[in-house]
């Protein structure tokens, strides 16, 4: 007994010296190649040209299947809580990971056969048909020639549009099979798909995966006895929100349109401003279970390769169950989780999209989410409103100045106020100070208490005013401000004056186009009013240095975060920090190394003739 | 292992840091819990080296929102002590008040005469050093008791006595009546050994209704006039009753730390305009063609004045080049002298005039004072190579022989809304001038 | 083996023109704050500003011989160029010379600036509580490497030399003309010959040859020494001038701190009076930039000197080396009279005369060995 708790009490002592030493012992860093964007010294996009059609053709054929298991056999083998003992066609019970099993042996079972009760039974029992209400399983006969050819399809109510399933599936099939047929009746699987079917998104598989996974996401699967493939059309139509006007970027001037929930009307969005047939709409799939199509999509002779590639790594190599949202994958994908700005814009508005791609950059749109993820980006992108390019010249530069005014306001002045107001109190001039004082001589508490109540209410008052239902909403969000802020005042809690200050800071923080960004300087804020009240200014310019430091420091997709300003680029694109007007926007940004730099010549308004040249307008 | 790890260094991170802010903020001072002190006094004192007297704003009288601020008397707060130095004061006033003395907003330091005349160098010296006190600070020589100075101010147009004393003392802008004499000039004029400095004068006024003005604190006797005119009075001489009982007008010339002289109003309008500080000022002037009338003009800098110094037999010979330009602003006896014959009489007039009071000016500060408060030395400074011969060279002792040549170019530049004086018609339905 | 590591060295960090200007004008200005306008008045009067062109002229001709020496070795830092001579004991001579120096330089610093945040700001902080603050950017900025530091210093330098150029100018009502007479001050063997050794200065060229491995061609260097010269004598210049122009001869030598007096004469009006310590906000910028870029270049040394895989363990004992270093002086006029007699002395022969013999050596050597051959 004694010689146990002695030896346990010697493991916790050797456990406990093995933590010591584990913190303060220097640990040889891993070597990770980081990815660097570098220049791309390939000039004509043809061979790459190549590569991505067939790597599209490849998506689509049935051989590609075999493909795409192996792909989904080698992420399964990751460290997630997958239980490898339990047997694959064990259904029912969609919690566990039951589903996923892909051995090699497990394929053949999933093989369609030709007779159809198989088929059916299989169906029936993987979708639990009596218990589950709203699939429906419709048997149905085709008559070819002279044999009758029984035949089921399988969808789910409320996933599909029923009027193409009824029109372009099962009418056809059921009366217009009367007609003759012409060629080889044993070709009946091709015959059925090119004559018969006439609905525009038709796949031929073998496998039950596959044809499950596109029936739950809103296909219709047609079993033919004798046939051991199965058909099934893209028959999509669910109830979705329509394209109505973003939410959060609102501009005065400019299109109102914004994403919604479905992927294809957002890519339709996109494509309908971007004609161009360079604009590839890549498909990734991600999540087990949820199965989320994301796109990607880039201009291929514009988007660097090797941007592309590393985005396209990082997408395919995302293990997780369910992906929710696009704020999910951008916390999935992005380079450093604890840095505080956003390393991707994210945006609702389609022609910023599309004005950011033909840049060069690469975006993600996710099934689900009307925010699409553009990325690499930069300190001054997140700056820019939608509005900067549609607003004239002489004012676009004073609102984007404002904004920055309105950026350093929010994140400094609260922490420069508790600095000035408890140490440098010379600073102030004498009239401004014997009022401060004279406001401040009731208030039992000391700045820094203040301020931070007065910090702390102020955000709850914003997350509250989120939530408030209906009518009393906004309403609620201006009385809570004034009448709180008055009331607290009158109460002698707080000075006025920090009231003042608070606003100020709240304001200067919706007026942040990116609110993401907005969210880490509210966060921030406050490290800066702690080092504010612990030394002053010293405090403060400590604060300033370090921010500045791993703001430099961070990368965006392989893009120094601070480009402009941070790595001088070429100084001819000075679109950065300055807005030139748009005939003057002639080359892409320098950072983003771009195949094509020249999107404008340089003289690109033909009206403006010099006369000596005569004629010149722009190609 | 890794977990239990990470949470074990956050746990030792957390209390460190938790540590540094129970210990920190050793200079936070909050806001009220200090006192600000508006004006310094210094006296002599009677028990100690120096009688200290602080007048401390009272916040409260000006809080917004709050029950309408007491009258004119809530607003500041004095108290006197007797101390050895300014800073032991201050050790000593500590003990009394509530709140901490923070002299950063101090706005005036005064001393009184007989303290200026005994010197202040070594006060000068220790505010110097002390970071609180700006050299922002307004210097000023009270002719009485610095106590009594400072217990007379007592702003009425204000609520706030700092206030007061900023644009009291920054004045000089548009009076040319006493000079700017901020903490920093003092310190320049004194430490550049071509120079010496100058503080203004103040007081508090001495009559109580208008029935006692005399004129015997004026000096127009002596500058040889018939009348006085307004520049011809020390401050504590100024022929007013009021509400508001301080006043300044004059400088104090100091020679190193020592007050060894004073000047009235209108000779410090002479020591600016020589300087190179003056801005604008009315003058008046009698008028040339009429005795018993005056002409008023308002004279501002036309350009900066340009001397020379040459040495002719060890004595410094100093030509002095003024412009100035002026606009008419009334010419009481109605003549015509918008018109262009008659306009350099007006203008001969000024410039003879003020020649005569320059150089009667220049000639008390070599004479009587031997203090080159205008800073010709610096001019001299120019033709040394070297700073051991300039210190070889001794300008001070040499300034009291100090010949002048004064040369004074005045225009009459506008002449106001009257572009022409037309005469009266009186009853008796003759041209009349005025002044018959 | 030697090249190979500085070519994997070289393909990881590179830096602009602008940004090594940045950063060395950075290590050369900082004294601007410190105390270099008035150790200028001691030395030469009023003269103070002809003795800081002379200075600078003498560094320019200086660099040049520099720069011509090293040509023949572009690519190699000193240390490279230490052990090409006299194998690994000169390497660590080199080594340990330059890390002496750097190491002595950053204490001094260090202890300067907090006594000046101490009596400027806060007065009754301990002085310990200030350096740990200069002492977290100082590790945190040496962790960020080289190449964030350099980077922020090509954004913080314009807005510094923005503020500095406020300061100067604002204080230009107060501007005399004669406080330049007599022109040359306390003579002219003040200005020339005992003027010299204030080269030292401008010690922090040495850094430069350290930093020539980052900097792209050898032209980048050159121009890059040239131009950070300059400037940095047009910046130091200007500050002298300034403080002569408005403090007379002997007042000159009285402050403390010449920029901070400057910079509490603003006054436009009754508003626009009291910002010095605003003005605090960049001298401390500008000192934790240069804290963390010779605690980087000590560390750096120090794994190079001794063939170390990584440097980044070797900042936190080094900063704490640093710490204890700068608290050893009893008071702030012993720091100024430790760097006045002695450190300004020796710095020269490290920085100037040590460069040059090495550089000098190695070429001898070099031509001995291609005559061999």
């Amino acid at each position: 007994m004694r010689v146990e708790i002695a030896k346990t009490g010697v493991k916790d002592l050797r456990k406990i010296t093995d933590i010591i030493k584990s913190i303060l012992i220097f640990k040889e860093p891993k070597e990770v190649e980081k990815f660097v964007l570098e220049e791309d010294k390939n000039e004509d996009g043809n061979s790459s040209t190549k590569e991505k059609s067939t790597k599209k053709e490849a998506n689509s054929e049935p051989g590609s299947t075999q493909k795409r298991e192996n792909w989904v056999t080698s992420i399964m083998t990751a460290p997630f809580v997958i239980d490898k003992e339990k047997k694959g066609g064990e259904k029912g019970d969609k919690d566990e990971n039951s589903k996923k099993e892909s051995k090699n042996s497990k394929n053949q079972k999933d093989n369609i056969s030709k007779k159809i009760s198989e088929n059916l039974d299989y169906i029936k029992k993987k979708y639990s048909i009596p218990t589950n209400g709203d699939i429906v399983l419709r048997e149905f006969d085709i008559t070819v020639k002279d044999r009758t050819i029984s035949a089921f399809a399988v969808f789910i109510d409320g996933m599909t549009d029923r009027m193409v399933i009824n029109h372009a599936i099962l009418q056809p099939l059921l009366m217009l099979s009367n007609l003759d047929i012409k060629g080889n009746p044993n070709e009946l699987g091709e015959y059925i798909k090119k004559h018969l079917l006439p609905q525009g998104q038709l796949n031929i598989f073998n496998t039950f995966e596959k044809v499950i996974s596109e029936v739950n996401f809103g296909g219709c699967a047609v079993f033919i006895d004798g046939l051991d493939v199965a058909f099934t059309a893209d028959v999509k139509g669910w109830e979705h929100r329509g394209v109505e006007r973003p939410n959060t970027e609102l501009v005065i001037r400019g299109p109102q349109e914004g994403f919604t929930e479905v992927l294809r009307v957002n890519t339709a969005l996109v494509r309908k401003i971007l004609k161009d047939e360079d604009l590839i709409v890549e498909n990734v799939e991600i999540g087990r279970r949820s199965k989320t199509p994301c796109s990607m999509l880039y201009i291929k002779d514009i988007a660097n390769e090797k941007l592309v590639n590393e985005v396209r790594r990082r997408l395919k190599s995302i293990k997780i169950d369910y992906l929710q949202d696009s704020g999910e994958l951008e916390q999935l994908i992005e380079d450093s989780t604890i840095l505080h700005t956003p390393q991707m814009i994210d945006t609702e508005r389609p022609d910023r999209v599309a004005s950011m791609l033909a840049e060069g950059k690469v975006a993600v749109i996710v099934n689900g989410s009307p925010f699409a993820l553009v990325m690499p980006a930069t300190a001054t992108e997140l700056f820019r409103s939608a509005e900067d390019s549609y607003v004239r010249f002489p004012y676009g530069n004073f609102f984007k100045f404002i904004r920055i005014i309105g950026l350093f306001i929010t994140l400094l002045l609260p922490g420069f106020y508790i600095a000035t107001i408890n140490y440098h109190v010379e600073m102030i001039p004498t009239d401004l100070l014997l009022a401060i004082e004279a406001s401040r001589e009731r208030v039992p508490f000391p700045s820094i208490v203040e301020i931070l109540i007065l910090e702390i209410s102020f955000e709850l008052i914003r997350e509250a005013g989120i939530r408030i239902p209906g009518p009393i909403g906004p309403t609620l969000g201006i009385i809570g401000a004034l009448i709180l802020g008055q009331a607290a005042v009158a109460a002698n809690i707080v000075s006025p004056i920090l009231i003042i200050v608070v606003a100020v800071t709240g304001i200067g923080s919706f007026s942040i186009p990116s609110f993401s960004l907005a969210f880490s300087l509210r966060v921030l804020r406050f490290g800066y009013i702690l080092l504010g009240t612990l030394a002053g200014f010293l405090g403060f310019t400590t604060g300033l240095f370090i921010h500045l430091v791993t703001l430099v420091n961070a990368k965006s997709f392989g893009v120094p975060f601070m480009v402009p300003i941070g790595p001088r680029t070429s100084d001819r694109y000075i679109d950065d920090i300055v807005r030139a007007p748009v005939w003057k926007q002639e080359k892409r940004p320098d950072y983003l190394n771009t195949k094509d730099v020249r999107k404008q010549p340089h003289i690109s308004r033909g009206w403006v003739r010099d006369e000596n040249r005569g004629d010149k307008e722009n190609e | 292992m890794e977990k239990s790890n990470f949470r074990i260094f956050s746990l030792i991170l957390i209390s460190v840091i938790i540590c540094t802010m129970i210990t920190g903020c050793f200079d936070r001072r909050e806001v009220d819990e200090l006192a600000y002190v508006m004006a310094i006094g210094l006296d002599k004192g009677k028990t100690n080296d120096i009688k200290m007297t602080l007048q401390m704003a009272v916040p409260l009288a000006f809080g917004s929102g709050n029950e309408g601020g007491g009258e004119g008397d809530k607003s500041v707060l004095v108290t006197t002590i007797e101390t050895p130095s300014i800073v032991s004061g201050l050790n000593i006033t500590n003990n009394f008040l509530s709140k901490q003395i923070n002299l950063s907003h101090a706005k005036v330091i005064v001393f009184s005469e007989e303290l200026a005349r005994e010197g202040i160098q070594k006060y000068i010296n220790s505010l110097e050093r002390f970071r609180d006190v700006r050299g922002n600070t307004y210097l000023v020589v009270s002719k009485g008791s610095a106590e009594e100075y400072l217990r007379s101010v007592k702003p009425v147009l204000e609520v706030n006595p700092a206030k007061f004393f900023e644009l009291n003392l920054t004045s000089y802008r548009y009076t040319s009546y006493t000079a700017g004499s901020q903490l920093l000039d003092f310190f320049l004029q004194q430490s550049s050994s071509g120079s010496q400095a100058v503080v203004t004068l103040a007081a508090t006024g001495k009559y109580e209704s208008s029935d006692e003005f005399s004129l015997n604190g004026s000096t127009y006797k002596e500058k040889g006039r018939d009348n006085p005119l307004e520049g011809d009075f020390k401050a504590g001489n100024i022929p007013r009753v009021g509400d508001i009982k301080s006043e300044i007008m004059g400088v104090a010339v100091f020679d190193g730390g020592k007050m060894v002289g004073e000047l009235d109003g209108e000779e410090t309008s002479n020591y600016l305009i020589i300087n190179g500080k003056f801005k604008n000022f009315y003058f008046t002037l009698p008028d040339p063609l009429f005795d018993e009338e005056y002409v008023v003009l308002n004279i501002n800098s036309g350009r900066s004045p340009g001397f020379r110094v040459n040495m002719v037999d060890e004595k410094p010979i100093i030509d002095l080049n003024i412009r100035l330009e002026g606009d008419i602003i009334s010419i009481q006896s109605g003549e015509n002298y918008e018109d262009l014959d008659k306009l350099p009489i007006l203008e001969r007039a000024v410039e003879e005039f003020m020649k005569k009071d320059m150089l009667k000016f220049l000639y008390k500060t070599s004479r009587e004072f031997n203090c080159d408060i205008c800073g010709f030395g610096k001019e001299m400074k120019k033709k040394f190579i070297d700073w051991n011969e300039w210190e070889k060279f001794n300008w001070p002792s040499k300034y009291k022989n100090a010949e002048f040549n004064v040369n004074i170019d005045f225009k009459i530049r506008r002449p106001g809304l009257i572009v022409q004086s037309v005469p009266v018609y009186t009853t008796e339905g003759e041209k009349v001038m005025p002044s018959d | 083996m030697r090249i190979g590591e500085i070519k994997r060295m070289n393909n990881k960090i590179r830096f602009g023109t602008w940004e090594s200007v940045t950063i060395m004008l950075i290590l050369f200005c900082t004294q601007i704050f410190l105390s270099f306008p008035r150790t200028m008045a001691e030395g030469a009067g009023n003269a103070g500003w002809i003795l800081v062109i002379y200075i600078t002229v003498i560094v320019l001709v200086l660099f040049a011989i520099m720069s011509k020496l090293y040509s023949r070795f572009e690519g190699m830092d000193i240390i490279d160029i230490s052990e090409y001579l006299a194998g690994n004991v000169g390497r660590v001579i080199a080594g340990t010379v330059f890390i002496v120096y750097l190491v002595s330089i950053l204490s001094i610093v260090l202890r300067e600036y907090a006594e000046n945040v101490k009596t400027v700001s806060l007065p009754s902080t301990p002085i310990v509580y200030i350096m740990g603050f200069f002492a977290i950017s100082m590790i945190v900025g040496a962790y960020a490497g080289i190449e964030a530091l350099v980077r922020t210093s090509a954004i913080s330098v314009p807005i510094i030399a923005f503020a500095f150029f406020i300061i100067i100018l604002g204080v230009s009502q107060y501007y005399d003309i004669t406080n330049l007479f007599p022109i040359l001050g306390t003579g002219a063997k003040d200005i020339f010959i005992e003027g010299i050794p204030k080269i030292s200065f401008f010690s922090a060229i040495s850094i430069l040859f350290f930093m020539s491995p980052f900097i792209r061609t050898h032209k980048s260097f050159k121009s890059v020494g040239y131009i950070s010269i300059t400037i940095a004598g047009i910046l130091l210049t200007f500050s002298t001038l300034a403080y002569m122009l408005v403090f007379p001869y002997p007042a000159s030598l009285e402050n403390i701190l010449p920029i901070y007096s400057l910079a509490r004469l603003i006054n436009y009006g009754r508003f626009f009076q009291r910002i010095e310590a605003l003005f605090v906000v960049i001298w401390d910028t500008v000192a934790m930039l240069y804290l963390s870029t010779g605690l980087f270049f000590t560390v750096y040394i120090f794994k190079k000197t001794f063939k170390l895989v990584y440097y980044k363990p070797l900042i936190i004992p080094f900063t704490i080396i640093i710490l204890g270093l700068s608290l050893i002086p009893q008071s702030y006029m012993a720091v100024v009279e430790i760097e006045n007699m002695y450190f300004r002395k020796i710095v020269l022969a490290v920085s100037f005369g040590f460069i040059i013999i090495i550089m000098s050596a190695a070429l001898l050597f070099k031509k001995m060995q291609k005559r061999r051959k």
